[in-house]
């Protein structure tokens, strides 16, 4: 799963954030987080889409889809560093492409395109894990090495 | 409450997220309720950058659905956040703000905060289609 472009100290702290996101964290766990593809800079993840994040219309709401973006996007991030240090979401634009029903299986997939003066540009999708339908686009920047790792970095 | 409200306000996200609202003189107040699975990271114990960005999209849709008539449907177009500053493991409320009601499309932008409403922890613009 891990590819050897990635910092090891990265790449055992990803193994790490992705065992516990697995199998401790509130959210993820009940996503049936599933790591697909890390790379240096690349990451694919496949997760649930619970019924519990059922919005009017009896369609999964856009706002879970954001969450995941934005914790796969920051992974993404990590994946691309030379060493660890922690990074905050500096905004994050999502695009709803389509409706996805709830217990969906989906791929999220992210990129970071560049690291320049200390932000991180990534971009990425989700689509649908049986039939790679398009669900909604995202990108966002991210500080990378913020001042302070309690009090001002965000993941 | 009124119009398309009552649906958003009843429906599975609505409860995830802890949401309730109140009427106040300077308009609708909505509120997160801090719960542990909304933290992201434990190591930082602040709220999840993503639920703050499903929270404020959420009071978009609320603040547009107040005004449209019942039975009037919305959907999300797209969303924009800003994250202005760190967040604790609290409770959030949001304003949001309607900046034009067109007949198919809305633009709604939304401001959330902690302890103070002049420090904004986040700033959401939505846009979103409104079906009959």
């Amino acid at each position: 799963m891990s590819r050897p472009d990635i910092n090891p100290a990265i790449g055992a702290m990803l193994r790490n954030a992705s065992d516990w996101l697995a199998h401790e964290h509130s959210l993820f766990r009940t996503l049936n987080f599933e790591p697909l593809l890390v790379g240096k800079g690349k990451l694919s993840v496949a997760v649930d889409l619970p019924a519990g994040f059922t919005g009017a219309g009896g369609v999964i709401h856009g706002g879970l889809m954001t969450i995941i973006m934005d914790s796969i996007f920051g992974f993404t991030v990590f994946t691309a560093l030379d060493q660890l240090k922690p990074i905050a979401t500096i905004n994050l634009r999502v695009d709803y492409i389509a409706d996805a029903a709830p217990g969906e299986r989906v791929v999220c997939a992210g990129e970071c395109i560049t690291i320049r003066d200390e932000v991180a540009y990534v971009s990425g999708d989700l689509k649908t894990q049986s039939t790679n339908k398009l669900i909604a686009t995202g990108s966002g920047a991210f500080m990378v090495g913020t001042r302070g790792l309690k009090k001002e970095s965000r993941l | 409450m009124s119009g398309a409200e009552p649906t958003l306000i009843a429906s599975p996200i609505a409860e995830w997220l802890g949401f309730s609202m109140e009427e106040t003189d300077q308009g609708a107040l909505y509120r997160l309720s801090f719960d542990e699975k909304h933290i992201g990271n434990p190591m930082i114990r602040a709220l999840h950058g993503g639920v703050i960005a499903a929270f404020l999209e959420f009071c978009s849709q609320c603040a547009l659905a107040a005004k449209l008539e019942p039975g009037a449907t919305l959907k999300t177009v797209n969303v924009d956040i800003d994250y202005l500053a760190s967040s604790r493991a609290q409770d959030m409320t949001a304003r949001a703000t309607i900046l034009r009601l067109g007949r198919r499309i809305a633009f709604v932008e939304a401001t959330g905060w902690q302890e103070d409403e002049a420090r904004p922890v986040a700033k959401a613009r939505c846009r979103l289609r409104i079906g009959e």
